[in-house]
């Protein structure tokens, strides 16, 4: 091979190499800009991601992992969603009152997808029982605890359990005197929910209309109205006595406390200003309610759900009970009801919501109790669950359509709302309280002996 | 000497567990609760002792004097002795002869399994089922006593004063008798059968095979049921809770009643750990005496 042959072959060598450089490098640069725009495009996605993680009630953790080597380019995207935030609300409704109740959470719930909220039932009686020891042990068995017992929420506070939600309540939102139960040392700790009233004593209209039956306008007639129950065939006795630990009894005990002694004494009972042995309130037992359970005007106390049925089904005829009763019968478009002749107030009270100091979410739980105290209510008394709203902000076409019949009653016969006796008191009186009126209504020669102990064991007494 | 000592300290390594366990679940909660029940505003004394013991509420009261003569209430102490009275030898004999008389009857395992079940009920599910036997709406007894024309049981016995700690303890002796039948039917099932056909053709009666032969040979069990009975009933605390609450007026109050009451109503601990204390110290010295009984034989 000559010389010029040598150098043409080289050249040619050499031209090929570099065409074979060039194109690799061409399909390099190639690649580098797929993977680059690959990049950006899974940039805007990992943008886009971290965006949904602002909203609420969604917590997402964007990872991304890069490597870039010569040749390739690995883009790597991972997105975790965190578990849901789960609260545990303990509350004293079971059966249907606690599927009204249930509502209420659904609407939470839809509303922040984020929290999923788990009902526990548990009476105010149990409560008492578990949760002062898990509280003390540092540990909460709820997020959010609600009690009809107000006086058991400020001796929690009082223990350092309970969060303080000063901030959240508005007190001259609420019904007038439903915060100042739960206020201590100047501060709110916890939320009125929505009310019951115990209005007066409930009838079935149908079995009014039928006897000819009317509702009374004086005591007089009222007294009437039971003589003339008393003689209608098949009804056992005019009113029935609920049975329980003992709170239908002092319902009633109180209503006519307040209808014959007015609401003052129902407030000077609970604050201690007069005592069950002043003659005031001697009279009421002296004068209304011994005679009228010596004479069998009321049955011998029945459980008081058995007493729902019975009455119902016109073994007697008159219950007096809370408005949840409206919820409990078959038809209550068929319910009347009407307070002591002379009545002037009807008692109410309100179940409250609370958050422990040891709670599992407390800052969850305190926006699901600012819910509940205000627009839950509405929701909660458009159900079936006999209530009324305490936040008034409502308005009361919300309400259920019986209990907007019941307002109306308790609006238009300007009845005061006065707070429950017992409830007011609390303590290991509330228990004695029902206990001797138990023993009243079955003993009603009983009387100066229960009288003289509610006297001798008033706290402070 | 080395050896000896080695071998105490492998005994000391075994028990440690259990000792560990005892000490923390056994021994720390009671030497708190005495603490507790030590402590008052002006430091550690006896006033919560004093307090409980002198206590004048009928739902709280362990005595009250005044009312012996009459119905109830007596104070929850006093309640817990009737109860003790009434319910130790009614479930140890009725045990007994039922298992007695078991032997005699065809299916007596299907038997025994229905006396049993009681046992097996939650004592708080007992203490409803109790209350509504003697409804007078929907229960048993008093619809008994309604046939029968004794007006004054055909009512609601849990709301009255008179019948309500009779409905209890009668209650107690239906939900207990499980456990009394079940311990007497493994002994007299154990006592030979050429006994009691010794003492037939001996011209023994059923009644006196039963008196003579079967109670002293079951002793042993007897003793025990008696025993567990016993300390059952000062700890009884469910069916009161679920029946009557105590009522109506105290009339059904008893020791560990009184104490929830300190405890969960009152919210006052220290109370409530004196009451605790004096019912550990009636169960313990109660049962240590009839533990020492059995064991002289």
């Amino acid at each position: 091979m000559s010389l010029d042959q040598r150098i043409g072959t080289i050249v040619l060598v050499v031209a090929v190499i570099a065409l074979i450089l060039g194109a690799m490098g061409y399909m390099q640069a190639s690649k580098i800009a797929s993977i680059e725009d690959r990049i950006s495009a899974l940039e805007e996605r990992i943008k886009a991601l971290e965006e949904r993680a602002q909203a609420p009630g969604t917590t997402t953790t964007v990872t991304e992992t890069r490597t870039e080597r010569a040749v390739e380019t690995v883009v790597e995207t991972e997105t975790v969603v965190r578990e849901r935030v789960r609260l545990t609300v303990i509350g004293p409704w079971s059966g249907d009152e606690a599927k009204y109740f249930q509502a209420v959470l659904d609407e939470y719930m839809r509303r922040n997808p984020g929290v999923e909220i788990k009902y526990v039932t548990m009476r105010a009686e149990d409560l008492a029982t578990s949760l002062p020891l898990q509280f003390a042990a540092g540990t909460s068995p709820a997020d959010v605890v609600i009690t009809p017992w107000a006086w058991w929420i400020v001796e929690m506070a009082k223990n350092g359990y309970v969060e303080d939600v000063t901030g959240l309540v508005n007190k001259d939102e609420y019904v007038a005197g439903t915060v100042d139960a739960v206020v201590w040392d100047g501060k709110v700790w916890g939320a009125p929910f929505t009310m019951w009233l115990k209005p007066g004593f409930w009838y079935k209209k149908s079995f009014f209309q039928a006897n000819g039956l009317e509702e009374p306008g004086s005591m007089d007639e009222f007294m009437a109205l039971l003589d003339k129950i008393k003689g209608i065939p098949g009804v056992k006795n005019p009113i029935v006595t609920g049975d329980s630990v003992g709170w239908p009894i002092s319902d009633v005990t109180e209503h006519f406390i307040i209808a014959v002694g007015g609401p003052d004494l129902q407030l000077k009972l609970i604050n201690g200003e007069t005592s069950f042995t002043d003659p005031e309130v001697r009279t009421v037992f002296e004068q209304y309610l011994v005679p009228l359970i010596r004479d069998g005007y009321f049955s011998e106390p029945i459980e008081w759900t058995q007493a729902v049925t019975l009455w119902w089904n016109e073994e007697y005829a008159l219950y007096f009970m809370g408005t949840w009763i409206t919820g409990m019968v078959d038809n209550p478009d068929d319910l009347g009801f009407f307070p002591l002749p002379g009545a002037k107030g009807v008692v109410g009270g309100a179940d409250y919501i609370f958050v422990p100091k040891t709670a599992p979410n407390k800052e969850e739980a305190l926006k699901l109790l600012e819910f509940l105290a205000t627009e839950g209510q509405a929701i909660h008394v458009s159900q079936p669950a006999g209530k009324i709203p305490t936040w008034t902000k409502v308005p009361a076409s919300e309400l259920w359509g019986p209990m907007q019949t019941v307002y109306s009653k308790v609006v238009e016969l300007n009845l005061q709302i006065l707070p429950d006796l017992d409830d007011s008191v609390g303590g290991d009186w509330q228990t004695l309280f029902w206990d001797q009126l138990k023993l009243l209504w079955v003993n009603p020669d009983s009387l100066d002996q229960v009288l003289a102990t509610l006297t001798q064991e008033f706290p402070g007494g | 000497m080395k050896s000896r000592l080695r071998e105490n300290l492998r005994a000391y390594g075994f028990l440690a567990p259990a000792l560990l366990l005892l000490g923390v679940f056994v021994v720390y909660p009671i030497v708190g609760t005495i603490i507790i029940s030590l402590e008052t505003q002006s430091g550690l004394g006896l006033g919560n002792y004093l307090e409980v013991l002198s206590e004048k509420s009928p739902s709280k009261a362990l005595v009250i004097p005044g009312n012996l003569g009459g119905p109830p209430p007596w104070g929850a102490l006093v309640h817990n002795m009737v109860w003790i009275l009434v319910h130790v030898p009614l479930t140890t004999f009725l045990g007994l002869m039922l298992a007695y008389m078991l032997i005699h009857v065809y299916g007596r395992s299907l038997v025994k399994s229905i006396v049993f079940l009681s046992m097996i009920i939650p004592m708080v599910v007992g203490g409803l089922i109790i209350r509504f036997i003697f409804d007078s709406q929907v229960g048993v007894i008093p619809r008994i006593f309604d046939t029968l024309g004794v007006e004054s049981l055909a009512r609601t016995w849990t709301a009255y004063p008179e019948t309500s700690l009779a409905s209890l303890i009668l209650g107690s002796v239906w939900l207990w008798l499980g456990f009394s039948l079940t311990i007497h039917s493994a002994a007299v099932d154990s006592v030979p059968r050429s006994l009691i056909e010794a003492a037939r053709i001996d011209g023994a009666s059923e009644w006196q095979i039963f008196r003579r032969v079967i109670a002293p040979a079951v002793w042993p069990a007897t003793l025990t049921v008696m025993v567990m009975t016993l300390l059952w009933d000062l700890k009884i605390f469910d069916i009161v809770y679920a029946a009557t609450q105590g009522g109506p007026g105290g009339s059904s109050t008893v020791l560990a009643y009184v104490m929830w009451l300190y405890f969960a109503r009152a919210l006052d601990y220290g109370r409530a750990a004196a009451t605790a204390v004096i019912l550990t110290i009636l169960t313990l010295a109660a049962a240590s005496y009839m533990i020492r009984r059995s064991l002289r034989g």
